[in-house]
């Protein structure tokens, strides 16, 4: 899920933090540029480490000083076809939406979910749609009662910058991850529970 | 920009203002290595508790060294399998995996589920038909080398891991 990029980066460090050890101020300065925004690589999570600082020069008019970095930093970026475990966040009619927690853009489009199902209007939420499974004469529902929803990647997109919307589009997801719950083992946990006790039978 | 930036800042499309600067950023950041080794859960959360993340609420004492950002992936992570695991179960593991032909990327995958049962670890393998894989071998070694996953209080059973080696299980519905 996770994997260690090394960048190299002009990082400036506004005046007000030059009382700081330059390796505090410098990371600070990298956290709030790079953490928690989507690269071309991914979303980076966290600063792992600086390797090198190099220049410390002012530029003139510019009360701060310019270092030129080399560091590490933490990036999810999951790999097509790892199996992750999240949370359901909503649904409509084209597919889940599901929620990691620190990133929420993971979408399950319908094809994807297992057949033969139905949407329905979910009698609790009335702007929501409800995804079923029919698996032979039982029903499966998925929705946030669901602990975990294991899916696999399919696909990770970065959707351009749109340069124009509509009022009330969903705010812009830069990146975006497409899973599949249409195989053993993966959707809802809960689903395959009364599966893992069962003692073996050959065929 | 300087306007463009501000007139953003006000907006409700704030998520969208912070992207359009990073991607300014990409232009001038020059990769050196994108990909400089993939890391397991584990190691990430690692990461975050020598930096002082912990379960506490209060949250206030480490808020200087961790980001609410990184405290969203260690909430996450603390549900995983990683939050019960150390570093020498997760090596000891990764080299006995040497022994069964699977790709990094499984391994990472299986240290990072830690599957415990037959339908638990065939969706991680590709093709695993075709390739012969030892998957009771495989669930043998998890349950030996990796720690068992926290017990989470919404979970109404305790996990009993037990060594799956069912074929096709039959989908019983608990009523």
């Amino acid at each position: 899920m996770f994997c260690l990029s090394e960048l190299e980066d002009t990082v400036r460090v506004p005046p007000s933090d030059l009382n700081l050890p330059l390796e505090v101020a410098i990371k600070k300065a990298l956290q709030k540029l790079f953490l928690d925004k989507v690269l071309s690589i991914g979303l980076c999570v966290a600063i792992y480490g600086i390797k090198s600082i190099e220049g410390g020069f002012v530029l003139p008019g510019d009360g701060a000083a310019t270092y030129k970095v080399v560091f590490r930093i933490v990036v999810f970026r999951p790999f097509v076809g790892e199996v992750i475990a999240a949370k359901f966040k909503e649904s409509d009619s084209n597919g889940l939406r599901l929620t990691l927690g620190f990133f929420e853009d993971v979408y399950v489009p319908a094809p994807l979910i297992p057949t033969p199902n139905r949407c329905e209007p979910d009698p609790y939420n009335r702007n929501q749609m409800r995804w079923v499974w029919k698996y032979g004469d039982d029903e499966f529902i998925i929705d946030d009662s669901c602990q975990q929803i294991k899916f696999r990647v399919e696909n990770i997109s970065y959707p351009p910058v749109p340069t124009e919307r509509a009022e009330d589009a969903k705010p812009f997801a830069p990146m975006v991850v497409t899973g599949t719950i249409d195989d053993d083992g993966l959707g809802p946990v809960s689903w395959w529970e009364a599966c893992a006790p069962i003692s073996d039978d050959e065929d | 920009i300087f306007i463009y930036v501000f007139f953003f800042f006000n907006s409700k499309s704030f998520p969208f203002f912070l992207f359009y600067e990073s991607k300014h950023r990409c232009e001038y950041v020059c990769r050196v290595k994108a990909n400089a080794g993939a890391l397991t859960n584990f190691e990430v959360l690692d990461l975050l508790n020598s930096r002082g993340a912990s379960k506490d609420t209060t949250r206030v004492i480490a808020s200087e060294t961790v980001s609410r950002s990184e405290y969203k992936v260690y909430d996450y992570l603390m549900e995983t399998a990683a939050s019960t695991q150390t570093r020498d179960s997760v090596t000891k593991f990764s080299d006995k995996c040497k022994g069964f032909k699977l790709a990094k990327a499984e391994i990472l995958n299986i240290i990072n589920l830690r599957p415990s049962s037959d339908v638990e670890l065939t969706p991680i393998l590709e093709k695993p038909d075709e390739r012969e894989i030892d998957i009771e071998g495989i669930l043998a070694l998890v349950q030996e080398l990796l720690p068992p996953l926290p017990t989470v209080e919404a979970h109404k059973e305790n996990e009993q891991e037990e060594t799956e080696d069912g074929e096709q299980p039959n989908m019983e519905t608990s009523v």
